[in-house]
């Protein structure tokens, strides 16, 4: 494990290092060391189990965060790669021929955040969302409240109060004039 | 393939001859015993805090008026009603619920063909299950607020029952951050605050760590912050939703730690209060009491030129003068009044209205003027009530902290007798006790209250320190007769106090003149209220409309019948200092619409 | 003797790239949908099949029938808030969500549970597992068309569901691990009706359903040899829980990474080697036992002490520390985790469900079929325990 950590820090140039638990190690990996570092993790490593790939968006800092999080069963221990890319159409290299199941990760990726991995075969299928038109709804500046209220009619009846108001309604309004 | 394999599967035929298991329709099946079926509320235990609406992630409940629950000032009136298409049953608000009314029947069948019937108020809309016993109720040990208050560092008796040296020493920031996080920011505290401060906004500040922020949510409505945070009445702390199953929420420490942890230098550029454009109008406020300065404060941010006529030599009226030091020290009163006097409002000491200056030449002077003069006269009972009491050695409270706060040495006997079970009576029994053990060494001081320790009006904590100092406090006596011997006092006669209030609920003390005791003392002192000295506005004669129990008719912004003249503080409602300061801030909303022709 | 081996040198034709070469406008190929309203299919999915005759050429897995977007909703949740969303992600085992959410927040803000909450978590997700692994057991037989053991395993979950309501108050979303702790003791008498739970699915699995099953001709002949997944595949496809273990990839989260309590349990990993259904099969019924022995050792060597709940920040407004983390279960599908994104607010920033279908159903099981008779497709994906759900999110 030290010397997997090492190696990734030293041949891969991974930084950012973040002991989360004594079996999982985040890493940050610039996105053109990402694809031969996992291919390291898992053909000399042995991380050979993709546990998952994850996308987070920060919004604020333009970024997308991947994490490629891999799994060597014979060291039970976990490292995670984070690769930060930036927000506005940029893509990212597809894993898939590592591990064919990433092919899913991808498309759903694109589906939800809208980011390309070119050359990742059936990526442009849809995945769960037939017939969406808005902005891919996992980014973070889709509103889902807007957006039901958009698509969906509201109950009607439906009135609620805050108490503070309106106790200040009941025993002091006239004091405030 | 095994000829096993083919017959082995015909032993299931066996259970053709069993009886079956399955439950008919209509079953009559009860959910378990912490089944979470439909909501019960119990409408006197809920308070309509709205903490439900707030954790409830499906957007399932609204806060309603109910019919027959009124808004008092610790119960909104409000009520949750539960949308069933929208809530999933996990039972958080029941988890939250700041009173425990909230609960769950184990009923879970009701069939309804109107969708709208769905939608109800759980307690108020009689229902079925209303009486079930059974249902999903909080479990023991499991609790998602945190009940108990943070602990506040104090002086130990040893340490302070000789010296005048601030007692509470006040929160640290882990510890202000830690008890304003158990406020659910529900918002019923404000109602009742008698300047109705933002308190969960502020508390909410603590909590973000943005100090500056709080302050300036603080002098939105309270100029006297660091006054405030040691001495008020926190009647807020008395609705706060928390204390139904724990503490209230330490609403007054907290205002105090967000006013300590700003230096006074740093005030105006905080509250952005740099350059106030002048008006050119003047207004005069008499007394430099709470309600004095709240008007000043709010007057002179609205451009006015204010001058405060003081009698005393220093500012801060009953703050300074009926407060002894250990719990409010003066240098944090000339914090708070430092911060106003650099507003531009000026202040005359040593001036009493009436006597160095007359109100007709204020008048004239001025546009406006608030009179906010406090009750400085100790009360003391005739001598027909109380047989002796006239004996030089039998004072008024209010008389002797002043006469402390002055640095005058003031009568201190080896025993002492106080009459008096409310928070004057604490600090004048506190201030002696400190006194003689100065003198003596030793604290021999007698505390009679005509109330039993229940409903004693004195705080909790200072009938409890007090003890700690020493002092022995005697709920439900009331006195018969001060004994002297050759001229000098020898003691109190006392006698058993059966209740204070008669069935109307106006004071009216019963005895039973059978159970008496004495107490040994050298001296008196009576702490049974003060009186007010509103000579100044003698001139005016019948133009000043007077109103109840000798206090001056005002209107909702304190103006009296006179339309120059608003009158606030405690010589029109308390006696406390938050009511000074709310009233002193409606005064001078008063004025300002006044002067400006808005207002008659 | 009539060979009824059919010519397999001429078909398929394939692809240069070794895919079946599919054209259909030769009128030799049907395009057929499985689903998403199928007995044979688990939950809410749709098989996209292509088939010539008999034999499926191409396969695609099409989902998004339940999409909530729950990953989404609980972005725009404080994190008490999220406890009662996310354990819709899987409907028959809804404790493993609870527990994966509180694990990774109770992780990221620093709290620590009470010993008596672990053993009582553990004691929810055992249950759990036996009650999914007993409405499996139903589904596997049911996808052949053996309804009666369905019938059986379903009474038998019922059962284990009224103890659920009797422990936490709910049959289905039992919402009980929260995160600190667990919101309820055992109530009394629980650990003699638990038992008596336990012997009777024990007896009803031991006998009948095995007899039904596992020594049943048309069982062993619809299933033996069947489904096969080659273990050296299922690394590269993420093949985790009883379907790695019947192929010999003994992988156990219990075991390998023990959380709560199970490190103080006695059990052995179920597995197998044939990675066909009917070793799937076998593994999922050990797994069921062992469940069934774990929560006697449970309710044996349960502390006594009631301390269920940790001290917790005012939940309202409960803010994480800036982090990310990952916690896993085993669940009776395999692994399941969440990866917990916490900017520093109340809300979480991402929370990323990694559903064990998620790559069982997809990628995996797309290429299983291929080649495949399409009578088996209903067993072949029930053998996966494939929950969509999951896949959605």
């Amino acid at each position: 494990m030290k010397a997997t950590l090492e190696r990734l820090k030293g041949f891969f140039g991974a930084s950012d290092e973040v002991i989360q638990r004594d079996d999982l190690v985040f890493l940050t990996v610039d996105k053109e060391n990402l694809v031969s570092a996992l291919t390291y993790l898992k053909n000399e490593a042995g991380f050979k189990h993709l546990v998952m790939m994850s996308v987070a968006d920060w919004l604020e800092e333009g970024k997308f965060q991947f994490t490629y999080h891999v799994n060597s069963h014979e060291l039970k221990k976990d490292i995670a790669l984070r690769v930060f890319i930036n927000r506005d159409n940029e893509d990212m290299y597809t894993i898939h021929t590592l591990w064919p199941t990433a092919m899913v990760y991808e498309r759903e990726n694109r589906e939800m955040f809208g980011i390309n991995f070119p050359g990742c075969p059936r990526v442009e299928e849809n995945f769960v969302l037939e017939g969406w038109e808005e902005m891919p709804p996992n980014r973070r500046d889709f509103d889902t409240k807007e957006y039901s209220d958009k698509t969906f009619f509201p109950r009607d009846g439906r009135t609620t109060n805050d108490p503070r108001e309106y106790m200040k309604e009941k025993l002091y309004s006239e004091e405030e004039k | 393939m095994k000829i096993k394999d083919v017959l082995q599967p015909f032993t299931a035929w066996k259970n053709l001859v069993k009886e079956p298991i399955t439950i008919g329709e209509p079953h009559k099946r009860e959910g378990a015993p912490r089944y979470r079926g439909f909501h019960q509320n119990s409408m006197d235990k809920c308070i309509g805090c709205g903490t439900c609406e707030d954790i409830c992630q499906n957007a399932a409940i609204d806060m309603v008026p109910v019919e027959g629950q009124e808004t008092t000032h610790s119960d909104s009136g409000l009520r949750p009603k539960i949308d069933y298409g929208r809530c999933c049953w996990c039972a958080l608000c029941v988890d939250i619920c700041t009173t425990g009314s909230l609960t769950m029947s184990n009923e879970f069948k009701w069939v309804e063909v109107d969708p709208d019937a769905f939608r109800f108020i759980p307690g108020a809309d009689k229902k079925p299950w209303d009486d079930i016993e059974a249902g999903y109720d909080r479990a023991d040990h499991y609790e998602l607020h945190n009940f108990e208050r943070e602990d506040m560092v104090e002086l130990a008796p040893e340490v302070r029952d000789h010296s005048f040296v601030e007692i509470v020493q006040g929160y640290s920031k882990t510890q202000a951050q830690k008890e304003a996080d158990r406020c659910v920011e529900c918002g019923i505290c404000v109602a009742t605050c008698p300047a109705h401060m933002g308190i969960p906004d502020y508390i909410r500040a603590i909590r973000e760590d943005d100090i500056e922020l709080g302050l300036k949510i603080l002098y939105e409505t309270n100029p006297l912050p660091e006054v405030c945070g040691r001495i008020c009445t926190h009647n807020c702390e008395a609705v706060c939703s928390m204390k139904y199953r724990g503490d209230a929420i330490s609403i007054r420490w907290l205002k105090r730690y967000i006013a300590d942890q700003v230096a006074l230098s740093d005030y105006k550029g905080i509250l952005n209060q740099n350059t106030i454009e002048n008006n050119g109008k003047k207004v005069a406020v008499i007394g430099s009491g709470p309600a004095g300065l709240s008007a000043a404060y709010y007057l002179a941010l609205l451009g006015y030129g204010v001058k405060i006529f003081e009698a005393f030599p220093e500012s801060g009226g009953m703050m300074r003068y009926g407060i002894p030091e250990y719990r409010l020290p003066y240098d944090q009163i000339d914090k708070d009044v430092d911060y106003i006097l650099s507003l531009g409002v000026e202040i005359e000491y040593n001036t009493r209205v009436g006597k160095d200056i007359t109100l007709e030449t204020l008048q004239k002077e001025y546009d406006a003027i608030f009179a906010g003069t406090g009750l400085h006269i100790g009360r003391k009972l005739p001598e027909k009530f109380l047989p002796g009491s006239d004996h030089e050695h039998v004072f008024a409270a209010a008389d002797l902290l002043r006469e402390v706060t002055m640095g005058q040495e003031i009568h201190v006997p080896k025993k002492v007798a106080v009459i008096g079970g409310g928070n004057v009576a604490m600090d004048i029994s506190r201030t002696i006790a400190r006194l003689q053990k100065v003198k003596y060494g030793k604290v021999q001081l007698t505390t009679t209250a005509l109330e039993t320790e229940e409903i004693m009006p004195a705080d909790r904590e200072e009938i409890v320190e007090s003890r700690e100092e020493g002092i022995v406090i005697m709920p439900g006596w009331g006195p018969v007769k001060v004994e002297t011997k050759e001229g000098k006092i020898t003691g109190l006669h006392l006698r058993e106090c059966i209740s204070v209030f008669d069935e109307t609920g106006r004071f009216g003390p019963k005895f039973n003149e059978d159970n008496t005791t004495f107490v040994e003392a050298d001296m008196i002192v009576e702490s049974i209220g003060q009186g007010m000295d509103i000579s100044y506005t003698e001139s005016l004669g019948d133009k000043l409309e007077m109103g109840e129990r000798g206090k001056v008719k005002t209107d909702g912004y304190y103006q009296s019948s006179l339309p120059w003249l608003f009158i606030g503080g405690d010589i029109v409602q308390g006696p406390d200092v938050i009511h000074g300061i709310a009233n002193g801030h409606l005064a001078a909303k008063g004025i300002d619409k006044f002067i400006r022709g808005e207002k008659s | 003797m009539v060979n009824w081996k059919e010519d397999r040198s001429k078909f398929p034709e394939k692809n240069p790239d070794g895919t079946n070469k599919i054209d259909l406008n030769s009128h030799k190929f049907v395009k057929i949908w499985q689903g998403p309203q199928h007995p044979g299919v688990t939950g809410n999915m749709a098989l996209e099949l292509t088939v010539q005759g008999d034999e499926i050429m191409e396969s695609k897995t099409h989902v998004g029938y339940l999409h909530r977007g729950f990953e989404k909703l609980m972005e725009r949740r404080r994190y008490i808030q999220c406890f009662p969303i996310c354990i819709r992600v899987c409907v028959p085992e809804p404790d493993s969500n609870e527990y994966c959410l509180a694990a990774a927040a109770e992780e990221l803000g620093g709290i620590e549970v009470p010993e008596k909450a672990k053993w009582l978590r553990t004691l929810a997700l055992e249950m759990a597992r036996l009650a999914n692994y007993l409405q499996w057991t139903g589904g596997q037989c049911g996808s052949l068309g053996m309804g009666t053991v369905g019938q059986w395993t379903m009474y038998l979950r019922d059962y284990v569901l009224d103890r659920f309501e009797e422990l936490t108050g709910g049959r289905v979303y039992h919402m009980y691990i929260i995160p600190g702790g667990v919101r309820s003791n055992v109530p009394d008498g629980f650990e003699k009706r638990m038992n008596e739970v336990l012997d009777e699915i024990e007896t009803v699995m031991n006998k009948d359903i095995y007899n039904m099953m596992f020594n049943n001709a048309v069982f062993k002949t619809r299933t033996v040899g069947v489904g096969y997944i080659d273990p050296k595949i299922m690394e590269d496809y993420g093949v985790t829980g009883p379907n790695a273990r019947a192929g010999g990839l003994i992988k156990d989260v219990r075991k390998d990474y023990p959380y709560l309590i199970y490190d103080k349990l006695d059990f052995e990993v179920a597995h197998g080697k044939d990675s066909d259904i009917y070793t799937r099969a076998m593994v999922r019924r050990n797994d069921l036992l062992t469940s069934v022995s774990l929560i006697r050792q449970i309710l044996a060597k349960m502390p006594k002490d009631r301390e269920i709940m940790a001290k917790m920040p005012n939940v309202l407004h409960w803010k994480i520390p800036k982090g990310q983390t990952y916690a896993r279960i085993e669940a009776s599908r395999g692994e399941f985790g969440y990866f917990m994104t916490s900017d520093g607010s109340a809300y979480p920033r991402r929370i990323v469900v990694r559903g064990p279908s998620y790559t069982h159903a997809m990628s995996l099981f797309e290429k299983m079929l291929i080649n495949a008779n399409i009578a088996d497709v209903a067993a072949t994906m029930v053998s996966l325990h494939t929950c969509p759900p999951e896949i959605e999110r």
